[in-house]
């Protein structure tokens, strides 16, 4: 651990734990617009959050420690996988860190627990939620996988870290095919976040059971770190999508002004993807579960051609 | 130093020997003959994993030869870098086994009979140490069908159970087939080197070499529960006491690999078209594995065909360093063999953890169906607690060695992806996105194993009347689950000592980064948050009062991927219905059913045993049973020999 990476180290998650509510607002605000409401305003997350973290905690009789050792996990391992992904300022990788493999991981050992944490206390929503969630996930993993390969031979590298340091300062995708594997991403970030029309995460009616309904008996401080762990796994995917398609703005030495100056930029390219994001869910109906795979099909071709495609250029 | 090390092993060696007579020896139906039987075979296979480890760490070999028996075959016992990794999985896997079998084994069955279990168990494990060992083809085979044969005796230990019978014979059919293959490709083997060394002075690559290579590759993919030939497995695993398929999962499934990597290694120069064969079946029981297991309600059953998926993951790693040796990339080869035998350890790890863990709870319960427990966390929290931490090993989380493992193999593929031609590319493409989703079904098929088993109301009485297993019963599968989360751990600095720079994440610090930040986030919460707690019942609904019936169920859980892979499960769902009137408007009755065909069985299996059957009814004819005509037919065999002898030379 070296000096500019500690400093990496508290100024990434430090500011995607300062900004990740602010992306969840806005794209409720959005959908709100374009249903013709007003909506929520933009700091409703975070005044959400510290709602609950003054809330009491109500817990099962049946649950057992799974239920009060899930929050914690979620939260840390977002906080962790927060180190992999730069917005700001990109420096050597140290040990390992960075590793998309890896990466990915670690956003599966918060919804392992999350899963085992809808069976815990013994309702049939949140194992409905449970196991809706882990089956989906498990479709959607080739897909992950075979994109993060793409992108791992189009940049030629397995790291987060190096792929921005080759791309920080460009003002295009490094490749075309970056475009390619940005769609790819963007149907992963939609399956992730569990937005239409995959799942909707404002309702947790039976069809769209799935992540509200598996943390359905939290509450609390509980469901605040759960709540919180979402937002900062949609910001991280959100900075993988402005990484690749639009990687400008990212400092390799580090300055006051230059981390300023990409602080500000990280907010309006992340704002773009979410308004996005609430476009394409307002403008989307809720898929039958088992019509998804084909969703997820897609991804996947764009992600096998990208592959193809760098292989005969 | 290769003094001790040599003294080590022979002293492991008759530790287990010891282990194995005493009990039929002494007759004595009271506990300290089984208590100094198995404390034999815990200092026996800690004294073999210690005589492991140097050699394992400084790549040294060590050998030497006992008796001539025969001009040309010695008694020689062999230890060299590969096979210490398997020793060392034995010594480990044997350790905890041995302590966690004092407290299981007086778990029922008559006195007499434990002593025969813990007494097969040492001849088991010695059996399996000594095909480890050996030096030539003959002590191979000679040990691999002790091995077979005691471990059958080992599955029919509760013969008078539904089903053990026919999981016996299920067994015992597979196991000599294996054996069968592994001899006609011993002797073909032969023909090419003229001698009985396990080890040829230089790696073969004729046609002929390729006949034998393919005949010891289905001998070892039978004895490793590959599909097709997997179906002994899921009968094997769960009908044989607890400790023993934990040693069946862990170890004996890790000799079949020793022999595949030492025929991939040593004795044969394999070419691409033989890797992808490798890959492909690999690859195959990996998805296939994960899926069938996915569906399993019996708790042993899943861990089976969970066994079947691990497996097919290392095949495949064995595959793809054959691939990438053979398109001249030494380095990405010797990732993914590293990563098929680092996973060979790591499984041996985590399956005995779970098949001990299992068999605690099945002891607890007296049932295997899943869909009986439930609410064991609370009157099982360490075993609960060891079940989840192998849980998390072998759906593959970082930092334990699971992932570590998997990462290997997904870097293999991902840098391979870089540098193959197209077509080379298409197939690990194939399989790079096949072990994906093998990897993610392992993970929701554990969630379910551990949820359903553990969380929640218990779903029966049985569950309900658990108590929390005995001392051994626990520090038994803790030792693997510590093992399991310091190899993860330290995985990197591992390798490094081991003389192998690997592109890898240091889990040692991932692991720091997560405890530290657990810990913060902890704090800050406590910090912040309000510390109210209540703890009520769970809403259901405005039902009164919630139980066990209430909740999602086992089948349940796994029907969304049932109903995704319908064409691979071979699912049908049947709707009969009868009506009062002529025009179908008033229902009288419906009778529903799902059914799943079990398409190895029906479409592989049974053909073959009926083409068996109808052959073995034509030799009937000439079995008139009595006692001139056997003698008649001795003779006449006697007489063709000596003529076709003659004849040839």
């Amino acid at each position: 651990m070296n000096g500019p990476f500690i400093i990496f180290a508290l100024l990434n998650v430090g500011f995607v734990l300062l900004i990740s509510p602010l992306f969840m607002s806005l794209i409720k605000k959005v959908k709100a617009r374009a249903q013709g409401r007003c909506g929520p305003g933009l700091f409703q997350t975070y005044y959400t959050i510290a709602k609950l973290l003054r809330k009491e905690t109500v817990y099962s009789s049946a649950s057992s420690w799974v239920m009060r050792v899930t929050p914690y996990v979620c939260l840390s391992m977002a906080v962790v996988a927060a180190l992999f992904v730069p917005l700001l300022y990109v420096p050597e990788p140290v040990a390992g860190i960075g590793n998309v493999i890896l990466f990915l991981y670690l956003l599966g050992i918060a919804r392992f627990f999350m899963a085992l944490s809808g069976l815990d206390a013994g309702s049939a929503f949140g194992g409905i939620g449970s196991s809706r969630e882990m089956s989906l996930a498990a479709v959607i993993e080739p897909t992950s996988i075979v994109v993060l390969a793409a992108l791992a031979v189009v940049a030629r590298s397995l790291n987060f870290l190096e792929i921005a340091r080759d791309s920080a300062g460009m003002l295009f995708p490094v490749s075309a095919t970056m475009i390619l594997i940005g769609v790819s991403l963007f149907i992963i970030l939609i399956v992730e976040t569990g937005r239409i029309p995959v799942d909707n995460p404002e309702t947790h009616l039976e069809l769209t059971m799935v992540h509200e309904a598996m943390v359905l008996e939290q509450s609390g401080r509980n469901l605040a770190m759960i709540e919180y762990a979402g937002a900062i796994k949609q910001t991280l995917l959100i900075a993988i999508l402005v990484l690749v398609l639009m990687p400008f703005g990212l400092v390799t030495e580090l300055s006051v002004a230059g981390v300023l100056f990409a602080m500000a930029l990280f907010v309006v390219k992340g704002s773009v993807i979410s308004v996005i994001i609430g476009l394409f869910e307002s403008s989307m109906a809720k898929m039958r579960l088992f019509s998804l795979p084909n969703l997820f099909i897609i991804a996947f071709f764009f992600s096998v051609l990208t592959i193809f495609i760098e292989v005969f250029a | 130093m290769i003094g001790v090390i040599l003294y080590l092993l022979f002293a492991g060696l008759f530790a287990l020997l010891l282990g194995t007579v005493l009990p039929l020896l002494i007759r004595r139906e009271d506990k300290p003959v089984r208590t100094v039987s198995l404390i034999a075979t815990a200092l026996g296979s800690a004294f073999l994993a210690v005589a492991a480890l140097p050699v394992l760490f400084s790549a040294t070999t060590v050998s030497a030869t006992l008796w001539h028996l025969l001009p040309g075959i010695d008694f020689t016992v062999v230890l060299d870098r590969l096979s210490s990794l398997f020793l060392l999985i034995l010594g480990v896997v044997g350790l905890a086994d041995a302590i966690y079998s004092f407290g299981y084994v007086e778990h029922g069955g008559h006195p007499m009979r434990r002593n025969l279990l813990v007494s097969l168990m040492n001849l088991f494990l010695l059996s399996m140490g000594m095909v480890v060992l050996a030096g030539n083809m003959v002590q191979f085979l000679v040990f691999w069908e002790m091995m077979a044969v005691s471990s059958l005796f080992l599955v029919l230990y509760d013969f008078e159970s539904e089903g053990i019978g026919r999981a016996g014979l299920f067994y015992a059919v597979m196991t000599q087939l294996s054996t069968v293959f592994l001899f006609i490709g011993f002797i073909l083997l032969y023909g090419e080197t003229g001698t009985f060394a396990l080890v040829p002075a230089s790696p073969l690559a004729s046609p002929g070499a390729l006949a034998a290579f393919l005949c010891l590759f289905l001998g070892f993919s039978v004895k490793a529960g590959v599909i097709p030939f997997h179906k002994w497995l899921p009968y094997a695993h769960p009908a044989s006491p607890s400790n023993i398929s934990a040693l069946m999962s862990g170890v004996m499934l890790k000799v079949a690999v020793y022999g595949l990597v030492r025929a991939v290694l040593d004795i044969f120069a394999l070419d691409f078209t033989s890797g992808a064969v490798i890959l492909l079946f690999g690859i195959t029981s990996a998805i296939l594995g994960i899926i069938y297991a996915y569906k399993e309600t019996d708790i042993k059953g899943l861990l089976a065909y969970s066994s079947i998926e691990n497996i097919g993951i290392i095949f495949s790693g064995i595959g793809l360093a054959v691939i990438f040796s053979d398109l001249g990339m030494p380095e990405l080869s010797t990732l993914s063999l590293l990563a098929a035998l680092f996973h060979s350890f790591n499984h041996a790890l985590f399956k005995s953890l779970l098949f001990m863990t299992a068999g605690s709870v099945v002891a607890a319960t007296h049932t295997r169906n899943m869909e009986e427990m439930g609410g064991l966390v609370h009157r099982m929290p360490f075993t609960a607690g060891l079940f989840c931490t192998g849980a998390i090993a072998i759906a593959a989380f970082p930092p334990l060695n699971g992932f570590v493992g998997e990462l290997m193999l997904f870097e293999s593929l991902f840098f391979g992806l870089q540098v193959v031609d197209p077509l080379t590319k298409v197939l690990l493409i194939f399989a790079l996105s096949l072990f994906a989703l093998t990897g993610a079904l392992a993970a929701a098929c554990f969630v379910k194993a551990f949820g359903i088993t553990f969380l929640a109301h218990p779903r029966s009485d049985r569950a309900v009347h658990a108590e929390e297993a005995c001392r051994s019963m626990l520090i038994g599968p803790a030792i693997l689950a510590f093992l399991c989360i310091a190899t993860g751990i330290g995985s990197f600095q591992i390798f490094s000592a081991l003389g192998y720079d690997l592109p890898l994440p240091d889990m040692l610090v991932v692991g720091m980064l997560i405890v530290v930040t657990l810990g913060a986030v902890v704090l800050v919460v406590r910090a912040t948050a309000s510390r109210e707690t209540r703890v009520t019942e769970t809403w259901g609904c405005g039902l009164l009062s919630q139980n066990g019936r209430m909740e999602y169920t086992g089948t349940g859980y796994s029907e969304p991927v049932v109903t995704i892979f319908s064409s691979i499960y071979r699912t049908e769902k049947k709707i009969d219905r009868t009506w009062l009137d002529p025009d179908r408007a008033i229902v009288a009755g419906t009778r529903a059913g799902i059914s799943l065909i079990k398409f190895f069985e029906e479409y592989l299996y049974l053909p073959v045993a009926r083409g068996t059957l109808a052959v073995s009814s034509l030799v009937q004819i000439f079995h008139a049973g009595t006692l001139d005509t056997y003698i008649l037919y001795i003779f006449v065999s006697i007489v063709i020999l000596v003529l076709g002898v003659g004849w040839f030379i």
